[in-house]
């Protein structure tokens, strides 16, 4: 299982290499899809490698020439990444429109790099049947465009085929996610981040291949045995959450059973349906996503006696189901989603009693150490 | 039963020795840069006073930034809670503790069992804690104690800036140029890090029942603690030796966990 985790940490800590390598190999064209939810089932339909663009942890020194002071560290990596080179293999990049940053950043991308395929997709920010039509166009509108780059037609044979796969890697990374939750030790939360990681760059037929006899070989795997505290993470809803932290969180004896992290349970929850026509399924797969900062239900600020924040609800009610003793929140500097939402999110629970600790966390940013102090200090408060 | 509590601050290192229920003698020296020296420096220290030696001691727990710099502790304990278990054992009725060490502030508020039911420390930067008085006294060639004084004799607060303890420093300097007082901008120094300070407890709901105890070096400093006082208008109870509360209570935790063997 070592083996196999280590090599998969490697694929995504050379990331951007592996882009070159693979075009060597194959010939074949790649799209850079900034986080989150873009459609790579549609790329992949259409003959092309999707990619996601992570961004990195060095130095910010040419972003932020072009950038607001307030970007995240999100949108300032990636644009550094670009700025430096990193992108010089890609064929072309792609993105959701899932916050004003991402929207205002991958605009200005447009400005200073040209790329042969330059995609942005609208998502509704509705959740609700409401924006079915609106967000069918918009799938239309990247299926021609990719095949106009491709010069091929994306089936709905050949789009059911992708979606098929990408649903098989979702249910191994399902898998994979059940021995963090079910066998505390075997697999560190940073580690479980970084494979799922490296599922959104590689091509998912390898990918799938080595996570199954992963999976093989974790099955006779002891787990460490004991009571911990159980706590579930939230936060970061589009990078890579610190590996640091995580990784204090469990040294310091808790059990992460549960997170929302884009590289976690928010990529691979909800598969797309496998039926009827898969533009349409890919909507209802939009509409029927895992709750999350990003997106609004207006709903529920109109009609009386809703809450007022289903993201909020749903992280409550994960802690609940799942007998989880607390919630560490990772609130990254200059997240205007999780920003916003953070106030009703700890009202929820609060509500509800559950213990929660806020970690600032940022590009660069902060102290592990008192972070350390943080953490083991909210620890000892659920234990004693 | 003898046990003892260390706590390894960013500033000064501080030592408990406990011996029965109640007696006691502590021990403070500044931390360095050999951890591992000071603790077992400080911990002897406080043996010696009691008439033991370091061998006597039973049990050790450590806290403070370099509790894990402690080979001999039995158990490291984050200086969170060991401070609330210290304070609550001296103020039974303590429902909130406000500790200001060397380089950070923390709020805890605790339950009437003496659990800790949240915290919050300081993020970030020194403003708000020991370190940025003594930068601020440095500044202005005065020591941390005079700072306190002359603050008391100023008649005009200057407003200065309680984000970063650097940019405080350069605000110091062009408000000497400008021929300020000193006492106003001591006065102003102890505003800014009553303000960072009292954001920080707001920021844990700390409810207004119970007493109110304030721990750690700045403590010492009455102008912070009247000033702290009367901008959450409530009582501030400081405890004798305000910096060893968090020793105490890695003591105490020490003591207990001997019991539980």
């Amino acid at each position: 299982m070592q083996s196999i985790l280590d090599n998969l940490k490697l694929r995504y800590s050379r990331r951007n290499s592996e882009i070159v390598k693979w075009k060597d190999d194959t010939g074949g064209k790649v799209i850079g899809c900034l986080p989150m939810y873009f459609p790579e089932e549609f790329v992949h339909a259409a003959g092309l490698l999707p990619v996601t663009l992570f961004g990195g942890n060095g130095p910010i020194t040419h972003a932020n020439r072009h950038l607001m002071t307030n970007a995240c560290g999100a949108v300032r990596s990636t644009f550094e990444d670009l700025l430096s080179g990193k992108y010089d293999a890609l064929d072309g990049v792609a993105a959701v429109l899932i916050c004003d940053q991402v929207r205002f950043f991958f605009q200005v991308w447009s400005l200073d790099h040209e790329f042969a395929f330059f995609h942005q997709m609208w998502r509704p920010f509705n959740m609700s049947e409401a924006s079915r039509p609106f967000l069918l166009n918009e799938l239309k509108r990247l299926k021609s465009g990719l095949e106009e780059f491709a010069g091929k037609a994306i089936t709905p044979d050949k789009l059911r085929e992708s979606i098929r796969l990408f649903n098989e890697t979702r249910s191994l990374m399902r898998a994979l996610n059940d021995i963090r939750k079910t066998r505390p030790g075997l697999l560190k939360s940073s580690d479980l981040a970084k494979a799922i990681a490296a599922g959104m760059i590689m091509p998912k037929e390898e990918y799938n291949s080595l996570l199954k006899k992963l999976l093989v070989q974790a099955q006779d795997l002891e787990c460490e045995p004991g009571e911990k505290p159980k706590i579930m993470v939230c936060g970061h809803p589009c990078g890579m959450p610190e590996e640091e932290i995580l990784d204090l969180i469990e040294e310091m004896g808790a059990v992460i059973v549960g997170d929302d992290f884009f590289t976690g349970s928010r990529y691979f929850s909800v598969d797309v349906p496998c039926s009827g026509d898969p533009v349409e399924a890919y909507a209802d797969f939009y509409l029927g996503l895992t709750p999350c900062t990003t997106y609004h239900y207006p709903q529920n600020w109109i009609e009386q006696d809703r809450s007022l924040s289903t993201y909020g609800d749903y992280v409550a009610d994960y802690v609940l189901e799942n007998g989880i003793q607390g919630v560490i929140l990772l609130r990254e500097m200059y997240c205007d989603p999780f920003d916003l939402e953070f106030v009703m999110l700890k009202k929820r629970l609060e509500e509800q009693n559950i213990a929660h600790i806020t970690l600032n966390t940022g590009h660069e940013a902060g102290s592990l150490e008192t972070q350390r102090t943080r953490i083991q200090g909210y620890l000892e408060m659920l234990s004693l | 039963m003898i046990v003892a509590g260390v706590d390894i601050g960013s500033q000064t290192s501080k030592a408990v020795v406990l011996k029965e229920d109640h007696v006691f003698r502590s021990a403070l020296f500044p931390t360095g840069t050999d951890l591992y020296a000071v603790a077992r420096k400080v911990v002897e220290n406080a043996a010696q006073e009691l008439g033991h030696t370091f061998d006597d001691i039973q049990r050790i727990v450590a806290t403070g930034y370099g509790r894990v710099s402690v080979p001999f502790a039995a158990d490291t304990m984050s200086e969170i809670t060991c401070n609330a278990v210290g304070a609550y054992h001296f103020y039974p009725d303590a429902r909130l503790v406000v500790d200001i060490g060397g380089q950070d502030s923390k709020a805890i508020k605790i339950n009437d069992e003496g659990k800790v039911v949240n915290f919050a420390m300081n993020d970030k930067c020194a403003a708000g804690t020991g370190r940025f008085l003594e930068v601020a006294a440095e500044t202005l060639g005065v020591s941390v104690a005079e700072l306190a004084a002359l603050s008391r004799r100023s008649g005009n607060r200057i407003r200065i800036s309680s984000t970063c303890t650097v940019f405080a420093q350069t605000e110091i300097v062009s408000l000497i140029a400008r021929r300020t007082p000193q006492e106003d901008i001591a006065a102003g120094l102890h505003e800014s890090i009553v303000s960072r300070v009292y954001g920080l407890i707001n920021s844990i709901g700390p409810g207004d029942t119970g007493r109110v105890v304030m721990t750690g070096g700045v403590a010492r400093n009455d102008a912070i603690v009247s000033l702290l006082a009367s901008t959450m208008k409530r009582e501030i109870t400081v405890p004798e030796d305000p910096q060893i509360v968090t020793a105490f209570g890695a003591a105490l935790v020490a003591k207990s966990r001997l019991g539980s063997e």
